[in-house]
């Protein structure tokens, strides 16, 4: 009886703290986007660091991701040309490659991508931030943390994710009709219409969306994590994982979310 | 504001969300442009029986490719089936007025409206205009021709059952080619067993040893006749001859007509050996008329020689 009334005090205060901190992170996003209806928020201050958050996030690894982008779209282009060659469905890979790779895969990895670099680090700054105490001392020169640190970096992030996965979508168009017309015109009008077909008003507004989402997951959550850190150097590192670990939760739960209500 | 030190980066990310920016808006250019925003849209009605199958986003497809899909459908006041098609502009050059419409719906994948047009020359359907909606449905098909399949399945098996006439022509093709392949061959196939193909194949090599043996008869019997003719006619010859000579000569003659009776005789015999060998019995028939012919001659030349010379009917000559 003791046991039972363990069990299910134990998955009461672990529903608690989820809620907890799903609480906690909605309200953050709240402060954050009533923040941004503020005009005093739109200086040249906030300005620089959003241009840094970008310029770190997205600029400064270009190559490498496009690199990644490349290799992984053409792979994945291959594997499903070939096998629709095989199985007579020639006609269904161009649709199929631009669902698989510019729909999912393509914003999926981009997020992963943008969150184990720029998201733990973010995470790890805030952390330390809070520990060295600095972000109090911020405050007390009258430099709000939340519109000059951590808003930049949302908007940041959601602007990287954003035009990344964007990127990498139309380097895997261009290669999918290279991969299936090589370098003719031929297959324009084809592929044209495939595109239309599946391109409709819907579909990019739940990409962009989705894109959003994702950009904000992976600089919100590792904010608000490093914010919950206490005061100790040791828990920094418990601090990221945990932030790392809600961000990977954050990033499948968008994606499930959005093939449900797009297939469902 | 420091503006010299942030360059580098307000250079770079603004490089990047120009370039982006470009990149995007080319895209989205593409896209309407793809989605037919700068384009009327063409439509198209089809009149159809049934409806089964059809739904709206099918796809129109010209030779393999979609020019565009059906928007909607729905029942007229006579209750046929009346299904709204839209098409950009640009794809409405392939249809024309002898276009032939066809709901296709294969196996595998989902149904479409193939659109035939066999002369691109002809004049183009106009907008709005209604057209008829033929049916090819492979899988309505399918059971007439199961049903045949199993018509011939049955035939087949007819023919093939344990008692029937292929199996006993088969057998008896067995028996043959068995027996064809003993010791005799294809002639114990033809004749039943090997005994009855042995006594052929022994009659004809009778028949050829007897065949030979005449031949040589032959020579020997025209050979006597050539020099008998010599003997007779030369300048020098038989006329000084005594009439005892004479007399060995015609002994001789006598001779030899009477071995050609015997030959005769044993012509006679080879042909009833050989008679149930037609190809032979022919051969040996006229060889027989040959040797005939030839005791004819001998005779005649007996004849001949007797009547030449007088002598010979007396046989005591007078001396004066």
């Amino acid at each position: 009886m003791n046991f039972l009334a363990a069990s299910i005090e134990s998955l009461g205060a672990r529903f608690v703290g989820w809620f907890g901190v799903g609480y906690g992170l909605f309200a953050f996003a709240g402060r954050a986007a009533l923040l941004l209806l503020d005009r005093s928020t739109w200086n040249r201050a906030t300005y620089d660091v959003v241009i840094k958050q970008v310029y770190f996030t997205a600029v400064q690894i270009l190559h490498v991701f496009l690199g990644y982008a490349l290799v992984i779209s053409w792979l994945l282009i291959t594997i499903i040309l070939s096998t629709a060659r095989e199985f007579g469905l020639t006609e269904f890979a161009t649709e199929m490659t631009i669902r698989v790779l510019v729909l999912e895969l393509l914003p999926f990895l981009t997020a992963l991508f943008i969150a184990l670099r720029s998201g733990s680090a973010i995470n790890t700054e805030v952390a330390l931030m809070r520990v060295n105490n600095e972000l109090d001392a911020l405050a007390h020169c009258k430099v709000p943390p939340m519109q000059f640190e951590f808003l930049p970096r949302l908007i940041g992030g959601v602007i990287s994710v954003v035009v990344l996965a964007a990127l990498a979508g139309l380097l895997a168009l261009l290669l999918a009709y290279l991969s299936i017309y090589g370098l003719t015109m031929a297959g324009f009008d084809a592929f044209t219409q495939t595109v239309a077909k599946i391109f409709d008003f819907r579909i990019v507004a739940g990409l962009v969306i989705k894109c959003a989402l994702f950009g904000l997951a992976v600089t919100l959550i590792p904010v608000v994590s490093g914010l919950e850190t206490p005061k100790k150097l040791f828990m920094v590192p418990v601090s990221v994982l945990r932030g790392m670990m809600r961000v990977f939760f954050a990033i499948v739960a968008i994606e499930v979310l959005s093939l449900a209500l797009k297939y469902i | 504001m420091n503006t010299v030190k942030s360059n580098p980066f307000h250079f770079k990310v603004g490089l990047f969300v120009a370039f982006s920016l470009l990149l995007l808006g080319a895209f989205l250019v593409y896209l309407l442009h793809a989605r037919g925003f700068f384009e009327d849209t063409y439509r198209l009605k089809l009149a159809a029986a049934t409806a089964d199958g059809v739904a709206p986003g099918v796809p129109l497809v010209f030779s393999g490719i979609e020019i565009g899909s059906v928007s909607a459908l729905g029942l007229n006041d006579n209750g046929g089936i009346v299904i709204n098609i839209e098409l950009l502009e640009r794809n409405a050059k392939w249809l024309k007025q002898s276009s032939t419409f066809t709901l296709d719906k294969p196996i595998v994948g989902g149904a479409k409206i193939r659109v035939d047009s066999p002369d691109l020359k002809a004049n183009p359907l106009p907008d709005n205009s209604t057209m008829l909606l033929l049916t090819s449905d492979i899988s309505k098909e399918i059971p007439v021709l199961v049903e045949r399949v199993k018509a011939i399945l049955a035939n087949v098996e007819h023919l093939t059952r344990k008692d029937g006439e292929i199996v006993a022509t088969l057998a008896n093709v067995q028996t043959v080619t068995g027996r064809m392949t003993g010791e005799y061959g294809v002639l114990e196939g033809v004749l039943g067993s090997p005994e009855k193909a042995q006594a052929l194949t022994d009659s004809l090599d009778k028949t050829r040893d007897l065949i030979t043996r005449l031949d040589g008869l032959a020579l020997k019997m025209d050979g006597m006749a050539a020099k008998t003719d010599t003997w007779l006619f030369a300048e020098d010859g038989m006329a000084a001859q005594t009439k005892a000579s004479m007399i060995q000569v015609r002994a001789m003659l006598d001779d030899a007509q009477s071995s050609l009776k015997k030959a005769d005789a044993l012509m006679a015999n080879a042909v009833e050996i050989s008679s149930d060998v037609k190809e032979g019995t022919q051969d040996i028939a006229r060889l027989r008329a040959e040797i005939d012919e030839a005791v004819r001659r001998a005779n005649a030349l007996v004849n001949e020689i007797n009547k030449k010379w007088p002598f010979a009917r007396d046989p005591e000559v007078k001396l004066p």
